[in-house]
């Protein structure tokens, strides 16, 4: 009986020490999958991600088919054709309803027109809307520099899913995200389609997020590209290549589109005119602090404010702190409030972030329909785009709103001494 | 022999579970043939339909069927263990899917050598996760039968998981990523039957181009097996000790 007894207290102990390893192995401790995330560089595998930048950049013309599947059995398909300097074409196709949409560059304009209905966009209000739904086409000049092609691709609409590989690449555009690589590894080998490939993986901006690269031996181009960003939410995006073709050629047709007998330009509005106006009263709000306690709009009254809203993913936010941080350490006891606001990363992301970057301003964090309310409903932000900045004045009326980064932040500067809190050019260290 | 005739107990103890079993297999079958390649991953219908819902309908009323009729009474006066009544019929019922899912994975190398449709590729793992997930479902809804009259049971459990991840999901929505919210995701993460973790296991997430850990993948494969085999022994050692503890009315229902 009592051997039995110690037998079932050994079985038990065993079961709970093994299923404690089997916790301990499963659960995400980000102390632990964090510097797992974060790849060092190995050269012959950085080796590898810098030839493949390489074989897209130095062909003179570039096509193949793209397809983007996603998790919710959803497929985009993506017909791309470039040629240098400024030439391109990319047609894609929704996988479940065939609807389609293109834009072409001819070298001076840029058109983006769909097939059938123009889908809504975030950019859109009901008037918007109504607006050239069908039959409608987008022309912008071309400007110096890379064509761009990116921001285009966000008029395709929500139906379909995104490249994941900057298609400016061709064009000699370095991609955005290539200064914030933590390192790039190798993952060995794994063919694609029959295709033999080296896989590497890279790590951007602490593992914030990584990309897999699948690159062919035959030609240095991808095959496959998957991307994990890791946000509250941890998002997949796969983008797969097919039959790419360096240097053929390609008709010059296929560069040319004309709009149809009929069909209506349509002007995609400024998502900033969703923005509060200048001198509107800043609606208040309390939103948890990312350290500790919560934070108020109100607490601030009698001071200016910046407001910030950023994520962690945005290359430009990284350099906009680096001024507010500087902002915070020479203006922030003497009337000058930075407030930061994230509403869509991890929170362990965004504490690691914080402290990696040194950035001690107040931070809010807060990923709930709450925060999505003030920042969509309340204070304008339609397309939950970043960075977004408000200048509100010590009366708590807002002096000036903006998307975006300048590098030497001229709007911000001119507003904050409209505000009353003019700041140096350049604030030292 | 006991043990034998309670396992075997558990393949005729209803006469509806042959037809959920061909039932099943028809499913497959017309699913392979109707949706592939279009449609999401077969292993993936697999999983839910093999993992979660074969063990519903094949537990229904495992004990509340006794108990409603008064047989559990004779049942637990036998010269033996109770707790060997919960463990056999659990084995019976864990035999049925693995005999289910070896049929299954047959049924899906024979379309598609038939039909060249679909990619088998993973299909051996998406069959392991969904046993896995099968003895965790099937012992939680056995537990559940012990207390929950008639086949109430499995109809208790599928309301549970549904109104689990709902909950999940509005708590996600409106509170964000806060610590109640994130003591809950744990407790469904890790106290709750496996579907994410199995599921990320069979799609390969721990493999080498892992979504989350990028280290230790086979440790982590062979810590989901180990994760959800424990918890089914855990569920079963609640249902033994209930069933054990419990006194039964002779009265019938």
């Amino acid at each position: 009986m009592r051997n039995q007894r110690n037998a079932w207290t050994m079985i038990v102990v065993a079961a709970l020490l093994l299923e404690g390893w089997a916790l301990y192995v499963v659960s995400l401790s980000p102390r632990r999958w964090r510097p797992a995330l974060i790849v060092q560089d190995e050269p012959a595998a950085h080796a590898l991600y810098d030839g493949m930048m390489a074989a897209i950049q130095q062909a003179e013309r570039l096509s193949y088919d793209g397809f983007c599947p996603g998790p919710d059995a959803r497929v985009s398909f993506y017909t791309v054709h470039q040629a240098k300097p400024d030439r391109f074409r990319i047609d894609v196709v929704n996988g479940m309803s065939s609807k389609s949409a293109t834009v072409v560059g001819d070298g001076n304009d840029v058109w983006t027109f769909w097939s059938g209905e123009r889908p809504y966009l975030t950019i859109d209000d009901d008037q918007s809307a109504a607006e050239a739904r069908s039959d409608a086409y987008v022309r912008r000049a071309m400007s110096a520099g890379p064509p761009g092609i990116a921001r285009d691709i966000t008029l395709f609409g929500r139906p379909y899913y995104k490249l994941i590989l900057d298609p400016d690449i061709f064009h000699d555009h370095t991609d955005p995200l290539e200064p914030y690589i933590d390192g790039v590894r190798s993952r060995g080998r794994n063919d694609v389609d029959d295709v033999v490939c080296d896989v590497i993986e890279v790590s951007y901006m602490q593992a914030q997020r990584t990309r897999f690269f699948w690159i062919a031996r035959e030609d240095h181009l991808p095959r496959r590209i998957k991307e994990v960003v890791r946000r509250a939410e941890i998002s997949v995006a796969i983008e797969q290549w097919q039959k790419p073709v360096v240097d053929e050629d390609i008709p010059a047709k296929t560069f040319v589109w004309s709009p149809p007998e009929g069909w209506q330009r349509w002007v995609p509005p400024s998502p900033e005119r969703f923005l509060l106006a200048t001198g509107s009263e800043a609606p208040d709000f309390t939103l948890p602090a990312v350290r500790k306690g919560a934070i108020s709009l109100s607490d601030y009254r009698g001071q200016v404010v910046w407001l910030y809203l950023w994520q962690v993913g945005s290359p430009q936010c990284y350099e906009q702190m680096r001024f507010l941080q500087t902002l915070h350490e020479q203006y922030g006891d003497k009337g000058l409030a930075i407030l930061g606001l994230n509403f869509t990363d991890d929170r362990r992301i965004v504490r690691a972030f914080l402290k990696t970057n040194g950035l001690t301003f107040p931070t809010m964090l807060d990923t709930s329909h709450i925060a999505k309310r003030v920042v969509w409903g309340d204070y304008g932000n339609k397309p939950l785009d970043v960075p977004l900045s408000y200048v509100i004045g010590r009366d708590g009326k807002v002096v000036d709103a903006w998307f975006g980064y300048e590098e030497d932040s001229q709007r911000g500067r001119d507003a904050l001494a409209k505000a009353g809190r003019p700041v140096e050019d350049r604030p030292g260290p | 022999m006991r043990a034998y005739e309670l396992m075997k107990e558990t393949f005729y103890r209803r006469s509806y579970i042959w037809i959920v079993h061909v039932s099943w297999f028809a499913l497959y079958g017309l699913y392979w043939w109707l949706f592939l390649p279009e449609g999401p991953d077969f292993g993936k219908f697999v999983f839910v339909w093999g993992g979660f819902l074969l063990p519903l309908a094949l537990s229904a009323g495992i004990f509340g069927d006794d108990i409603g009729s008064g047989r559990i009474c004779v049942l637990v006066t036998k010269p033996f263990w109770s707790g060997e009544l919960y463990l056999f019929r659990l084995l019976g019922l864990s035999f049925q899917a693995v005999v289910h899912l070896l049929l299954a994975g047959a049924l899906v190398l024979g379309l598609h050598a038939v039909m060249d449709k679909g990619n088998t590729t993973d299909l051996g793992l998406w069959l392991l996760a969904s046993w896995l997930l099968f003895n965790t479902c099937a012992a939680l809804s056995t537990t559940l039968s012990v207390f929950v009259g008639r086949a109430f049971n499995s109809l208790l459990l599928l309301v549970l998981v549904a109104a689990g991840y709902f909950v999940m999901g509005m708590l996600m929505r409106m509170l964000g990523d806060n610590a109640m919210t994130g003591a809950f995701m744990s407790f469904v993460r890790y106290g709750w039957p496996p579907f994410t973790l199995l599921h990320k296991f069979a799609a390969g997430e721990y493999g080498p181009f892992a979504l989350t850990v990028g280290k230790f993948s086979i440790a982590k494969d062979i810590a989901c097996v180990v994760h959800s085999l424990m918890l089914a022994a855990a569920y079963s050692v609640l249902g033994i000790v209930i069933l054990s503890r419990r006194e039964f009315s002779r009265v019938r229902d």
